[in-house]
């Protein structure tokens, strides 16, 4: 189970590294019931830009991917979430894949 | 640090025409391009159903329906209504949100103590706080037409013993007093409350202290 698990974090890694699809965190406040994050996401899905969004309350987070070579600018999704009703306190890019960021989510206490 | 977010002025200007309710605490405006519908029994008092669509997250719109039943004497009214619901300020926090929503709409309104319909209309308010822990709610409506003048007040206090997140169920146990003028009851009626909502569905259920059923859904997609 340790192996496969050891294999699974490397695949995240080096899909980190060797992917072209970028991943953006946004900090947003007044996040806090799960309507909030279907209408977040219901917003960011609709850019043909998005492959993925993951939404933590706890975390105050919105992290959005993109699809291979793509990329979303910064004040577009200051937009996005401004007009959906909630307001981005900063933007980051990390460097992880969005599957690494929901694992992190998942394993961050509470 | 908290940020505030107010809509357009000139969005105010929509609401010249003021006129129908929401029955339910939940907030009127659930998302930019976002379908709301809710269906209400509300003890034997009230029973009401709306369908609202939001094109922004500030303003939403749609038909609904309210009758109340009398439990000072034999007295019926339901309006079929029109209505519109505008933010009119959210506060945006780091770890809370706290709105003011404002709605109007005209309707036809129909009963036992008169013949025929009646136009009607409706003006209220909501001011809401909550964080994933606490809640709160303070709403008034006011219903008008030519045979009756009548008001809703409803206070909701909730706490959540968990916070919740996206991907689980939400449990918040709530305390609910509503008032009601206009000869349709006498008295505070108070109910108990558990509130259950995962994903895009809600529900409230509980009972009042009078023995009577309070149940409340609303779908969002």
């Amino acid at each position: 189970m340790k192996i496969l698990k050891a294999i699974l974090a490397t695949l995240l890694v080096c899909g980190a590294v060797t992917s072209n699809a970028a991943t953006i965190e946004m900090e947003v406040n007044g996040l806090v019931c799960a309507f909030c994050a279907q209408g977040i996401e219901k917003k960011l899905r609709t850019f043909p830009e998005t492959s993925d969004v993951v939404v933590s309350l706890e975390e105050r987070l919105v992290a959005v991917s993109t699809k291979e070579g793509k990329d979303i600018a910064d004040d577009e999704l200051r937009r996005a979430l401004t007009d959906a009703g909630y307001t981005v306190v900063n933007i980051q890019r990390p460097d992880e894949s969005i599957d690494a960021v929901r694992a992190r989510l998942k394993e961050s206490p509470r | 640090m908290f940020s505030l977010i107010r809509p357009s002025a000139g969005a105010c200007a929509a609401l010249a025409f003021v006129g129908a309710s929401a029955a339910a605490s939940a907030k009127p405006i659930a998302f930019a391009n976002g379908t709301t519908v809710m269906a209400e029994y509300g003890a034997g008092t009230m029973l009401e159903g709306q369908a609202f669509y939001a094109p922004t997250y500030w303003l939403s719109t749609g038909p609904g329906y309210v009758r109340f039943n009398s439990d000072i004497q034999y007295v019926n009214r339901e309006i079929a209504y029109l209505r519109v619901n505008y933010l009119a300020k959210r506060w945006n926090l780091p770890s809370a949100q706290a709105n003011v929503f404002v709605w109007g709409g005209l309707g036809s309104a129909a009963g036992n103590t008169f013949d025929g319909t009646r136009l009607a209309r409706n003006v209220g308010a909501q001011f809401d706080y909550e964080t994933r822990r606490v809640y709160a709610s303070v709403k008034s409506d006011l219903w008008e037409s030519s045979e009756f003048s009548q008001r809703v007040d409803t206070l909701q206090l909730g706490f959540a013993p968990y916070a919740h997140d996206y991907s689980t169920l939400a449990t918040w146990f709530v305390i609910q007093g509503r008032d009601y003028t206009g000869q349709i009851r006498h008295g505070v009626e108070w109910a108990a409350l558990i509130r259950l909502f995962k994903g895009g569905a809600w529900i409230d259920a509980g009972v009042t202290t009078d023995g009577k059923p309070q149940i409340m859904a609303m779908f969002n997609f």
